[in-house]
Parts: structure tokens; C-alpha cells; sequence
């Protein structure tokens, strides 16, 4: 077990100024600077960052170097490269530094500064597909539209129902947003505004897309002992799990399932003991919308094949309270509590660390207007963070109680 | 620039080239050493899908490609799956250009799907150009599905001669306005992803099927164009590395060949020289491929411009199960400056009024009345006459002079549907008459190249023909194929400066 003391993001979107390094600087020292009792620079004992396409995007490399001399510490610091996953991948290495007792106080942090290569950043978010899906003339919307496309298939059966469910996770990501002063998009969608924008990947067009941002995110994570010194509200890391699987769509079982969630997910309630239904809000993956549907049938939230008739009926109810929850018989589940990767922003390294902060925010109570209403105490949150199409996946699950 | 991870991928996807395991069957791509079910001591055996039917199991339409499709607007892709062998690829789909408003994806899942061998990008005009077999038509549409049957050849060793034959003509045409040009009523055009490479190999393709002969026993490969994809880099060597001709060896074959060039003569003028080799002891092969390949270059508003089609043919010849016999064969040469293209020029010229009189008519006709002559046949003894193509009026012009009737004209006179296909042009017409020739009859071909000559042909048609009828696409199907398409002259001109 290890435990969040801290943590911090920059405002996600298009970041004109900023270099990748000012940015988790920037996220950083706010992590650092946001330890209720005090913590200093010096006290940080190793970083684990995670980012993907900084080599490519930025031109850098040795990012440890650029860090070492940003914070102007000497210590152990970590790359680590699982596309959109990479946040995810550097928390759940930082879990492993904190359990093994190496160390008690580290940074954790995902950036991604994306838009400086607009022109061609959709044929470099292929590298997260295998080459031979890039010779296809696949691009990695045409990926996850060839995950949609099946669903619809196999379990839309001709109902428009279907397609409009993957419209409404948009629509209520947005509507989540709306109170996240550090969102990318902070505007409303209708269903039909979803369904008439720009086609990208047939079925998939862009309002069901997450946009291509930048952005820094960050933890301060230590051993429990360690957190007790530092805050009276320390929020546990009870299971952090990560699953691989093949880096091609095409050579998968399933289409309609990530088996890395399946297995992630599994591991983390075997853990921790939990069921699905003590989970009470979820950070989840929703580069493109379809990836949230799944990742509801994944988690068992809803049974295979019937997520999309539960967000319609879900979405119908509660359309225009504060957040809109998932609804399965007795169950509730607020996904995306501050907009997703849809609203909030996607910078892909950083996404799996502001998931978290997200969650960690939450479970504080310190996201102001933003903060989820609960009939129950809130204590227990899950973040679900992807690479490419389902080649990795992370889940950690955070409890206020410990 | 050239990357080394491409020249592996190529060894891969010319191919679609899979790992099974022996022990479970289970087939892996890209292929993997050891199988997953049987651990690191299973047999895993080569496999390729080159010739396979795939089906569509799910897939999207990409309106906003990745920088280096962009050159073909919007396309469908698709996870091909293979059902009888349980494994799946990516693909895209070919020859299709989907609505402007999109399309319900879902409807394409299950029909059925045929690999085609296509440009994949360049690397820009002065980069290197990347192929894959990656990309697939609908069945049941313009290309018909084949299985590739092979058929160990007879002991039998005769005269030597045509073994199996192949045409392959684009789905999409244009056509001219009115009476058409010089009798050229539509033609053929490239897909945005078809070069004179990727006709080379589906004409190539479709020899190899229409003789069941396994390619390992083609150790020669010859492609004549006088419009190659590289100035430097011979097309051979892509279409041998798809085809696979002669014995397998580390990622090469044991085969040879050549590009040639001879304006449109460049693939007849060496079908003596494929028959004189099967022949030559030393030579230790069997067969030999030749093939005509052309996406027939003019330059834009030119009087060629209306002329010019697209396409490739393809003969392999040997000595054993011939469907038609070489009898007797001439060529006749000249410096004639009728048509040219200097190095590094885009379009080739015309020299001044050359070209019909002095150039075409001259050689044709000395080479048909020649060759008729030395063999002490008239044209009464001939079943058929075919002659180069540059429009549909020389070739019949030439043929009635020498004596010819219409009848005896008219089935190898396709350019008036296709175009010029240049060097695709007179053996396309060769396999045209062959798609509907019987046992006994005698054809005579004449080519033309300019700059200039001519060969002459005069084939027999044996029994053979008549079993491997099956297994061949006609000429006539292909040009009124029900799924072709009409395009206009821009799309046309876009196509033609792609390729």
C-alpha cells in the first residue's frame, strides 16, 4: 500500500508557451507545494515520470536530465514509455519503489505536449498501433472506430439506441466539465451535436473523440507511515495493478473487451477483496468514447453486450443534474468526474496521473464547485488508464479510509 | 529515405506471410517463431495468404487519414478475418471510394474479401515507393476471387510455347466524348493506389493461376514498361519478390530477369528469347514469365491523352503443357525518332509526323508480310491477327492491307475499350484472342515499338487450351464487367499523375 499526500496539474489544452519540461515543473512544484504539513523539494527521493511521444513531438530525450536540472535535485528518476498509458505505468512503478521500502517520499508525473505537431501527430499516435495496421492506411480513431463498429454490430442489432449511448458518454463528459477550471473544453453538447460533428472514423466522428492536448499532471506518493507525518487526509493506493496485451488490434480475441482491463481490474478487487459495487466513482478511459462503454461491461458494471441500453437510461434520468451517474439496479457509478479524457483533456502521458489527482481531489473533498454529491460518504474511487488500443492497462484503486 | 524496418515488413506483407503451428494449427501474423499453445518446442511452418479469401469482420471509414494516405481522400479500412484459419489482419479496402457523408460501416461485415497486391505511400518523388498485399477488393465485385491450384507439370517436353496467360485491366475507365479518338471509345485508368508494379504482379498473378503452376518453377521473370515506377530499381525484382519465382532462399529466390524497355514492344520482343531459354540446357529452368505492364503516360491535353489505358498481360512460357506452340518468329528494327521521352522528362513526344506512315505502318507491315512470307502461309491459313494498338484504327488499317479480314481482326482489337496499353497492348490482345481460340487455330501477332520495330508471331493452339479455359479471367469480362466504373477527366488525370 502506498498513500497520496499531494499532487497537482496544469490547465490542460493548447499551451502555446510552454515546453514539456515547464510544464511538469509547473505540476510538480504544485504537488510538492500542496502537502498540508510542509514538504520541501530535498525531501523528494526519486521521480517516476511517464510520457510517449516527447522524443518525436519535442525532440528530447534523457528527460531524467532536463528534470535533474529543472528541480535541481541529483536523484533517481524514472522514464516510463506505455503510450497513453504511461501516466498510469509511472504510478503503478512508483507503487512498486514505495512497497519494495526503497524509498518513502517520491514524484510521480505524465506530461505530454502534443499539439506542436498538429500536422502530423495522427500519424505519430500510431506508434501505439504495430506497423502493419499503420500500412493499412489504419489511423488510431480507425482503430477504436473498428472497436465501435463491431459493438454496434454485435450488440446494437440495428438500434439506434446504440450509437446514440456512445454519443451520450460525450455529452455527459462535457456536462462533467463544466465545473473543471483546468478542462481543455468547457461547453455542453447535445446528442444530436455529437452525431452531426466531423466524421473522423466512420462510426467514430470527432465530438466522440478526446482532443489532442497538453498538459502536466502530478502525486506526491509515500509509505503510509511516511503519509501520516505529512497530512491528516492521506489517500490510500489499496491496489495498483497493470496487464499487457497484444499491441495489435487485429490479433486479439475479442474486439468488443480489453483483456488488460479484464485482468487489471480482476487482480484489484482480488487484492482489496471489493466488488465492483463499492467502487463509487471511476476515472476511465474514454479516449474515445466506446472505450468507456467497454470498460463498463469490462468492470461488470453492466453485463456484456448491455452497457449502452444502461448509459441511455442512465443518461435520460439524471440528464442535467451536476454529475450523471451510472445506473445498474441498486448500483450508482459517477464516471469522469471532471470531464474525462473527453472534456477534461487527453496530453496522453499525464492523463493516467490527473486521473488520479482527479480521484485523489475527490476523495479530499477539494474540488469545490466540481465535487460529486454523494448520499454515502465518499471513500472509494477506481482510475482506469489504457495504451493504445488495449496493448496495456492500469488500474489503481484509492481509499480515503485506507 | 529507405528504412530498414520496411525492407522486413516487405518480406511480410508482399505475402501475407504467417507462422502455424504444426501441432495445434493455431496461425500467427506477423509470424512468430514458437506458438503460444505448444511453447517454445513447437514446428511452426511458413504460410502465406497471398491467394487466400478473407472476410471483412469489422473495420472504419477513415475520413481524416494519416499524412501519408492523405493522397487517397477517404477509404475503408478493415480486421480481415480468415475463417478457416482463425486469425485476423489489417487491411484496407481497395477500388471502393465510399460516400462523401459517410457510410454505416456495419454493413461490410462478412462479405467476402480478396488480398490485392497495391501501393501502400512514397516516401515523396524522390523517395522510395512502398507496396503491400494489405489491401483488399469485395468479392463478388470487379475481381473475382481465384484459388491458386497448383498442378505438378507434365514430363512431357515439346516445341515451346505459351503455358499460361494472364490480363489484368483497372476497375476504373473514362470515356471519350462522341466517336471517341481515332476509334478509342473509353480506356482503362490506375486506381489512386496502382502503378505499372502492382499491374505487373495482378497480370503475373493471374498467369501463374491460369497455368497451375507452382511459381518456384518460373526461374526467369522479364517486365517490359515504358512507364516504371523507378528511373533505378527494377520492377522485376518487386513483382518476383510477390510472385516468388524459383526456390526460396533466406528471403530471396533463386530466379532471375529484367526490365526492359522498348516503347511498346519492351514485353514481346522478349517472348523469343523466354522461348529460346526454356530450350538452352544451361539456362536449368523451366519456365519464364513475361510481362507487358504500362500505365500508358501522356502528357495532359496531348492528343495521347485520349489514347492512353492502363494495364498489364502476362505469358509464362515452358515446354511441357503448352496451350499454344511458337511456330515462327521475326523481328524487324530501325532508328526511327517517332515517339521518345528524354531521361528525367515527365511525358514523352511525339518526333515531328512520324509516326504513322515511316514508323507504325512501315515495320507492322514489313514484319506481318515478311513473316507470312517465310512461312509460306497467307492470311487464309490464319485464324486470327493481332497488331499493336496505339488506337483502334492502325491496327485494323494495317491487317486489311495485308489481306485480313474483319472477323479475323476483330476479337484482338480490344484497344478501342482499354486504350494503348502500351506494352501491355498487344499481348493483352494475344490473350483476348486466346480467351476464345480453339485447338488447331493459328494466330499471328505483331507488335510495335516505337523508335522503332516490330515483331511477329505466328502461334498454334493445342488441346491444352481447352483444360486450362476454367481457370482464366477473359479479356471481354474484365472490360464489361458490370462493377467497372466511369470517371471523369479530372479524377482521370489525378489518377494517371498518382501512379
Amino acid at each position: 500500500m502506498a498513500a497520496i499526500v499531494g499532487g497537482g496539474r496544469t490547465k490542460f489544452g493548447e499551451l502555446w508557451y510552454d515546453n514539456p519540461e515547464k510544464l511538469l515543473v509547473e505540476a510538480g512544484l504544485k504537488g510538492i507545494e500542496s502537502v498540508d504539513n510542509g514538504l520541501g523539494r530535498h525531501d523528494i527521493q526519486a521521480c517516476f515520470f511517464g510520457s510517449f511521444l516527447y522524443q518525436i513531438t519535442n525532440k528530447l530525450g534523457l528527460i531524467p536530465g532536463y528534470m535533474a536540472r529543472e528541480l535541481g535535485l541529483n536523484i533517481p528518476i524514472l522514464m516510463t514509455e506505455a503510450a497513453c498509458a504511461s501516466g498510469g505505468s509511472a504510478l503503478y512503478n512508483a507503487c512498486l519503489g514505495i512497497r519494495s521500502g526503497r524509498f518513502d517520499t517520491v514524484l510521480v508525473g505524465g506530461f505530454e505536449k502534443m499539439t506542436d505537431r498538429s500536422d502530423k501527430i495522427g500519424d505519430d499516435l500510431m506508434f501505439a498501433g504495430d506497423p502493419h495496421e499503420f500500412d493499412a492506411g489504419f489511423t488510431f480513431p480507425g482503430l477504436y472506430a473498428s472497436m465501435m463498429t463491431r459493438y454496434i454490430y454485435e450488440h446494437g442489432k440495428g438500434d439506434k439506441r446504440c450509437s446514440d449511448a456512445l454519443a451520450m458518454i460525450s455529452c455527459k463528459n462535457h456536462h462533467h466539465a463544466m465545473g473543471n477550471k483546468n478542462a481543455h473544453f468547457r461547453r455542453e453538447f447535445s446528442v444530436e451535436d455529437v452525431n452531426n460533428s466531423t466524421l473522423v472514423a466512420a462510426p467514430i466522428r470527432l465530438l466522440h473523440c478526446s482532443p489532442v492536448s497538453d498538459g502536466a499532471a502530478t502525486l506526491i506518493l509515500t509509505s503510509p507511515e511516511k503519509a501520516k507525518e505529512l497530512t491528516d487526509t492521506p489517500i490510500y493506493i489499496v491496489a495498483s495493478h497493470q496487464a499487457t496485451d497484444d499491441v495489435s488490434l487485429y490479433t486479439r480475441d475479442s474486439l468488443t473487451s480489453i483483456k488488460a482491463t479484464r485482468l487489471a481490474f480482476r487482480a484489484s478487487l482480488k487484492e482489496t477483496g471489493m466488488k465492483m459495487s463499492d467502487i463509487q466513482i471511476a476515472e476511465v478511459h474514454d479516449c474515445f468514447t466506446i472505450e468507456e462503454a467497454l470498460f463498463l461491461e469490462d468492470s461488470g458494471f453492466y453485463k456484456k453486450g448491455e452497457a449502452w441500453k444502461g448509459i441511455v437510461d442512465s443518461y435520460k434520468e439524471y440528464e442535467g443534474s451536476k454529475h450523471i451517474p451510472y445506473v445498474n439496479k441498486d448500483s450508482e457509478l459517477i464516471v469522469n468526474t471532471g470531464g474525462g479524457l473527453k472534456a477534461d483533456g487527453h496530453p496522453v502521458g499525464a492523463t493516467g496521473v490527473r486521473q488520479v489527482y482527479e480521484s485523489y481531489a475527490q476523495l479530499r473533498g477539494e474540488v469545490g464547485g466540481n465535487q460529486v454529491e454523494c448520499d454515502e460518504e465518499l471513500d472509494t474511487a477506481l482510475c482506469h488508464n489504457i495504451g493504445g488500443t488495449g496493448g496495456i492497462a492500469t488500474v489503481h484503486i484509492l481509499r480515503r479510509g485506507g | 529515405m529507405s528504412e530498414p524496418i520496411s525492407r522486413r515488413k516487405v518480406l511480410v506483407d508482399y505475402r501475407i506471410s504467417a507462422t502455424k503451428c504444426v501441432d495445434c494449427g493455431r496461425v500467427y501474423f506477423p509470424p512468430k517463431s514458437f506458438c503460444d499453445n505448444e511453447g517454445r518446442e513447437s514446428r511452426m511452418l511458413t504460410v502465406d495468404y497471398f491467394y487466400k479469401r478473407g472476410e471483412f469482420y469489422t473495420g472504419s471509414m477513415i475520413n481524416v487519414p494519416t499524412v501519408k494516405f492523405k493522397g487517397l481522400g477517404s477509404y475503408l479500412t478493415s480486421v480481415v478475418n480468415f475463417p478457416d484459419e482463425g486469425f485476423k489482419i489489417p487491411g484496407r479496402i481497395t477500388d471502393y471510394i465510399p460516400p462523401a457523408g459517410g457510410v454505416d460501416v456495419t454493413q461490410f461485415i462478412g462479405r467476402g474479401l480478396v488480398p490485392r497486391f497495391r501501393r501502400t505511400y512514397t516516401g515523396g518523388d524522390d523517395g522510395l515507393v512502398y507496396y503491400s498485399s494489405l489491401n483488399f477488393s469485395f468479392e463478388g465485385e470487379y475481381y473475382p476471387h481465384q484459388e491458386y491450384v497448383k498442378e505438378a507439370p507434365s514430363k512431357e517436353r515439346g516445341v515451346p510455347g505459351i503455358v499460361g496467360y494472364g490480363v489484368y485491366l483497372p476497375k476504373y475507365r473514362i470515356r471519350n466524348e462522341g466517336n471517341g479518338i481515332l476509334g478509342v471509345m473509353e480506356r482503362t485508368l490506375p486506381y489512386a493506389d496502382e502503378d505499372t508494379t502492382t499491374f505487373a504482379v495482378e497480370a503475373g498473378k493471374r498467369a501463374l493461376i491460369h497455368a497451375a503452376l507452382d511459381s518456384r518453377h518460373v526461374t526467369k521473370c522479364f517486365v517490359g514498361s515504358e512507364s516504371p515506377t523507378y528511373a533505378v530499381k527494377p520492377i522485376m525484382a518487386t513483382v518476383s519478390q510477390v510472385l516468388a519465382p524459383g526456390e526460396n532462399y533466406e528471403g530471396g529466390f533463386f530466379s532471375g530477369g529484367v526490365d526492359s524497355q522498348f516503347a511498346c514492344k519492351a514485353a514481346t520482343d522478349l517472348f523469343i528469347d523466354a522461348a529460346a531459354l526454356v530450350s538452352y540446357p544451361v539456362f536449368g529452368g523451366e519456365h519464364v514469365m513475361v510481362i507487358g505492364s504500362d500505365n500508358s503516360q501522356a502528357a495532359p491535353g496531348d492528343p495521347l491523352d485520349y489514347t492512353v489505358g492502363a494495364g498489364a498481360a502476362a505469358f509464362i512460357f515452358g515446354r511441357s503443357d503448352v496451350i499454344a506452340t511458337i511456330d515462327h518468329y521475326l523481328s524487324y528494327t530501325s532508328d526511327t525518332p517517332d515517339f521518345y521521352r528524354r531521361a528525367g522528362e515527365k511525358y514523352p513526344r511525339h518526333g515531328g509526323r512520324f509516326t504513322g506512315e515511316p514508323a507504325y505502318y512501315k515495320h507492322v507491315l514489313t514484319a506481318m508480310k515478311t513473316i507470312l512470307k517465310r512461312s509460306k502461309l497467307a492470311p487464309g491459313d490464319i485464324s486470327y491477327v493481332i497488331a499493336h494498338s496505339p488506337n483502334a484504327r492502325f491496327p485494323q488499317r494495317a491487317a486489311l492491307q495485308v489481306g485480313f479480314t474483319k472477323p479475323q481482326i476483330e476479337p484482338g482489337l480490344i484497344g478501342a475499350k482499354i486504350g494503348n496499353l502500351y506494352s501491355g497492348s498487344c499481348p493483352a490482345g494475344l490473350a483476348a484472342v486466346l480467351d476464345i481460340s480453339e485447338p488447331g487455330d493459328r494466330i499471328l501477332m505483331t507488335a510495335y515499338g516505337s523508335g522503332a520495330g516490330s515483331d511477329s508471331y505466328i502461334f498454334t493452339v493445342t488441346d491444352k487450351i481447352r483444360e486450362k479455359r476454367d481457370r482464366r479471367v477473359t479479356v471481354t469480362e474484365q472490360i464489361e464487367s458490370p462493377y467497372r466504373e466511369y470517371v471523369d477527366y479530372a479524377f482521370y488525370r489525378k489518377m494517371k499523375d498518382m501512379a
